[in-house]
């Protein structure tokens, strides 16, 4: 797979496997439906306070969730674009635009934390980088983890490049 | 946090100022502090830093290795309103992040 910024300066992924194009239609799904256990990590408790916990599970986490069903839309329209190449170009490609980066990176976020979660992968298995095992669900899943991660370092690199590396270089806006 | 890459700014003096920083948010009544955890990339949390709290670089891969080198970093501190409102942004990167009570 490569991966470039293309003529209209958006990011371009391309000579896709065609398994890795499939595993990448998978963050259309919806995390909270494809990983019933896994999806509790999206939406983590905000402290210990009672009173904070209630609210958030009344009106942040909701609002939340529209959040990440609204950016999973715009992943959804986008992989509606995904092409397989023919003849010379074979594999599939994928523009992404540059203003849906953001989109992508919480989707694809989301959908890893889930999996960790949903397969109990560990710490351990995140950091080796050892051949992936297609014998079993849950090497796929270690599989999609990682491939997930190196889709997301490509476009937080084609961010950092669009921001010409000004993105928040003032100290205006510390914490006290 | 996942590293993917041996990380110029994993230099353990980078820390001692965000120390001083954590000495100094104890004046203020709640604390935002981000949690470690194995899944989040290290550039996507310094990313979302900068984003979040407008910090330069330096400032945002500082907090980001104290996270994953200590397990957790204070990132700001302040009334609790403010407060909600930067753990409701990072909740919505899907960074572990908690409102707490100042010790003091």
């Amino acid at each position: 797979m490569y991966f470039e910024i293309s003529k209209k300066g958006n990011p371009l992924f391309s000579k896709i496997h065609p398994l890795l194009a499939g595993m990448l239609q998978t963050v259309a799904v919806d995390p909270w439906e494809r990983f019933p256990d896994g999806s509790s990590r999206l939406l983590p408790s905000p402290g210990d306070d009672e009173e904070l916990c209630a609210d958030w599970e009344d009106i942040v986490q909701p609002e939340l969730r529209r959040h990440f069903d609204l950016e999973r839309s715009v992943v959804a329209e986008d992989l509606t674009r995904l092409k397989s190449g023919k003849g010379k170009n074979p594999g599939w490609s994928l523009e992404i635009e540059s203003t849906h980066g953001n989109a992508w990176l919480t989707t694809l976020n989301a959908h890893r934390l889930a999996l960790v979660d949903e397969y109990s992968i560990t710490e351990q298995e995140l950091a080796e980088k050892s051949e992936p095992d297609f014998s079993n669900e849950r090497g796929l899943a270690l599989m999609q983890v990682n491939f997930f991660a190196f889709v997301q370092e490509c476009l937080i690199r084609a961010q950092d490049e669009d921001d010409g590396g000004q993105l928040g270089e003032s100290d205006d806006a510390e914490g006290h | 946090m996942t590293w993917l890459a041996d990380h110029p700014m994993n230099d353990p003096r980078l820390l001692e100022s965000t120390e001083t920083e954590q000495e100094n948010a104890f004046d203020h009544p709640w604390l935002v502090v981000v949690h470690n955890d194995p899944v989040n990339l290290m550039s996507y949390v310094a990313m979302i830093f900068r984003r979040v709290f407008g910090w330069n670089r330096e400032r945002a891969e500082r907090h980001m290795l104290e996270v994953h080198t200590k397990g957790r970093s204070v990132v700001w501190s302040g009334a609790r309103e403010q407060g909600e409102l930067y753990v409701q942004q990072l909740h919505g990167h899907l960074l572990l992040a908690t409102l707490v009570r100042s010790p003091r």
